[in-house]
């Protein structure tokens, strides 16, 4: 009967409930959905990171990743590697890469870029490149002919050149002689991240390895793109437990800041409402304070008729967590259908698109938020919900009943 | 027997410079089914009198024994339980829960005794009845007139199944007319369920009705006199 006399007391003075209701609906459903925006945000970078940059794994000599050099490569391992990764039913696809640094200039200018050479089809699988390419801005490595390169449009306007351009790439075979060729731009990708786009160049495989006198079946790097991204640690240790001698490291390893990022935003969204949450605490309070103050009279003869300490404190906290779940319940629901609707709409922000891409960032933010964020949200506000009762109930569990009932 | 037996008992407040003796010395007892009636003028000590025997304040000195019961002894929180058990109250204000309706009102004590749901709502409907309210169990007590309040206190009072009944200045918000239903209520219950009742007052309506008169002055007992029913 408590529970049901608590909901009724939080409806005595409809305007005042009402006004502190309406501040924890205002105050979760911007939490909320500003939460959504920063987790959607996130997300997304780390989805276009896995899918365009990083892979879920990669796989190297350990001595590349420390001299950055060509001939340290995957070598007398690559056909159990290959043959392991084909028989796992976790990975969606994977592929070899040569890999390496070089000078790139046209007829305009010049740059240091990274070359991949890749194989279209198995990179295809793995990367999403490809699709990065619009309709008018040439194919993906498709063709019998050689020596075609596909360059990110940053790198296209730094070096003035357009579709079906020449650049010579410039670089140190496995010898450590330079040489070079021209390759000639079949398709300019744009990403939204232009830092990468202006430093990465993607040829085929086969083009590549005969300039660096390299054997065909050797390469630097191989990515690895998996079905279910939460499957990565298990496959990781697979593979680390069957190549001890090769370096495996999954995405976040790959790409230290997106890997924070990622841990970060996690702890950081329920900071943010943690302290939206203590703000509305202290308007809890004042309003279950006038409560209180209004209800001596109440509160004596409860206490004299025989209600114990116990079930004073329970009804009165129950009425604060009442206020404080009625509030954020609406707050939440209203946020929750903002974020589902964005989330297909989408927010564009492509008048801020230039800086939004330079630090890797998708000018069209799509929210998100998962249920575990909710049930963690909606525990927050109950506890609120007690913390903000403890001080007003402990001034009603000191009154004397003697006094109090005669109080005016 | 006695139910309750109060000896030397004595209530101090030192909260002004000077010690305030508010119950000096009152050596009292009552039986079950006694109809009386505390009187006296503003400030002789009849309400910590009754807040007393009631446990809703402690002794100075002296003893209160109910049902032998030495209730300046218990903890806070059995002194909570045994005002819950033992103990009816009808207060000045009535001290209705607003957002009850009169039937919650009443039936909300016998929840905190931990009653199931059935008992609670023969007891409660039958408490209403008696006190004439068996039609206004549903309405909330601002739909009520003051004397109706009254009677629904009432009735929550004797829902405890209490061994008596304090009831402080009980008519003191009354009309002469709902002054005298409730009196008529309550002397009806005295006389055939052998319910306590124990009132302060200053009303010569009560003390007219009452069949026991204790009237106090300056925090004692100047005066104690069993009236003759009529």
């Amino acid at each position: 009967m408590i529970w049901i006399i608590a909901w009724k007391n939080i409806w005595r003075n409809k305007v005042r409930s009402l006004v502190i209701i309406l501040a924890i609906t205002l105050g979760l459903f911007g939490g909320v959905f500003s939460s959504a925006v920063m987790k959607g945000m996130v997300e997304q970078r780390i989805k276009e990171a896995v899918s365009r940059e990083t892979a879920h794994i990669q796989i190297h000599n350990p001595k590349y990743i420390d001299n950055n050099e060509v001939q340290y490569t995957i070598d007398g391992e690559a056909q159990n590697l290959e043959q392991t990764l084909d028989s796992l039913p976790e990975v969606k696809g994977w592929s070899s890469r040569i890999k390496f640094q070089a000078m790139a200039n046209s007829a305009n200018a010049g740059t240091g870029v990274m070359i991949y050479g890749v194989d279209p089809e198995k990179e295809r699988q793995v990367t999403e490149i490809s699709a990065m390419i619009c309709d008018s801005c040439g194919t993906y490595l498709n063709g019998e002919k050689k020596n075609q390169i596909v360059v990110g449009e940053a790198l296209a306007e730094k070096l003035k050149v357009r579709l079906r351009s020449k650049i010579v790439l410039t670089f140190q075979d496995q010898e450590g002689t330079l040489t070079g060729a021209a390759f000639r731009i079949c398709g300019i990708y744009r990403t939204s991240n232009s830092v990468f786009d202006e430093m990465n160049v993607f040829v085929r495989k086969t083009d590549i390895a005969s300039l660096l006198i390299m054997n065909a079946q050797e390469y630097q790097e191989l990515v690895v793109r998996l079905s279910e991204p939460d499957q990565v640690t298990d496959v990781q240790e697979e593979l680390t437990d069957g190549f001890p001698e090769l370096l495996v490291r999954n995405w976040k390893e790959i790409d230290p800041m997106i890997g924070m990022m990622a841990d970060l935003t996690a702890v950081w969204l329920y900071m943010f409402m943690a302290i939206i949450l203590l703000a509305l605490g202290f308007g809890i309070i004042n309003t279950m304070l006038m409560t209180i103050l209004e209800r001596t009279r109440e509160l004596g003869m409860l206490a004299a008729i025989g209600m114990n300490k116990h079930r004073i404190f329970l009804m009165i906290m129950l009425e604060s967590v009442y206020l404080s779940l009625t509030g954020a319940i609406v707050g939440m629901a209203l946020g929750y259908f903002l974020t589902l609707y964005t989330s297909y709409t989408g927010i564009n922000l492509s008048s801020f698109a230039e800086g939004f891409e330079k630090i890797g960032y998708n000018p069209i933010m799509y929210p998100y938020l998962d249920l575990n964020f909710f049930i963690t949200l909606t525990i927050m506000v109950i506890c609120i919900g007690i913390l903000a009762s403890i001080y007003p109930a402990r001034k009603a569990l000191k009154l004397n009943p003697a006094e109090a009932v005669r109080s005016e | 027997m006695n139910i309750i037996e109060i000896k030397d008992l004595k209530k101090i407040y030192n909260d002004s410079e000077v010690a305030v003796h508010a119950v000096n010395g009152v050596d009292l007892s009552f039986k079950q089914g006694e109809f009386a009636a505390i009187v006296g003028p503003s400030g002789s000590g009849k309400t910590t009198l009754l807040n007393l025997i009631g446990g809703l304040d402690v002794p100075s000195e002296g003893s209160i024994r109910i049902d032998g019961v030495n209730i300046g002894e218990l903890s806070s929180r059995k002194l909570i339980n045994f005002r819950l058990n033992n103990i009816g109250f009808v207060f000045q204000s009535y001290n209705l829960i607003p957002v009850l309706t009169a039937y919650e009102n009443v039936e909300f004590i016998m929840s905190l005794q931990g009653y199931d749901k059935d008992k609670r709502h023969s007891r409660t409907v039958e408490l209403l009845k008696s006190v004439g309210l068996g039609d206004r169990l549903n309405s909330r007590p601002n739909k009520l007139s003051g004397g109706e309040q009254q009677r629904v206190a009432v009735a929550r009072a004797l829902a405890s199944k209490p061994k008596f009944i304090l009831a402080d200045e009980p008519t003191a918000n009354l009309d002469s007319k709902s002054t005298s239903n409730l009196l008529d209520i309550m002397e009806k219950l005295n006389r055939e369920e052998n319910i306590t009742f124990i009132f302060s007052t200053h009303d010569q309506r009560v003390v007219n009705k009452a069949r026991r008169v204790i009237q106090v002055e300056d925090g004692k007992v100047i005066s104690d006199e069993a009236i003759q029913s009529p």
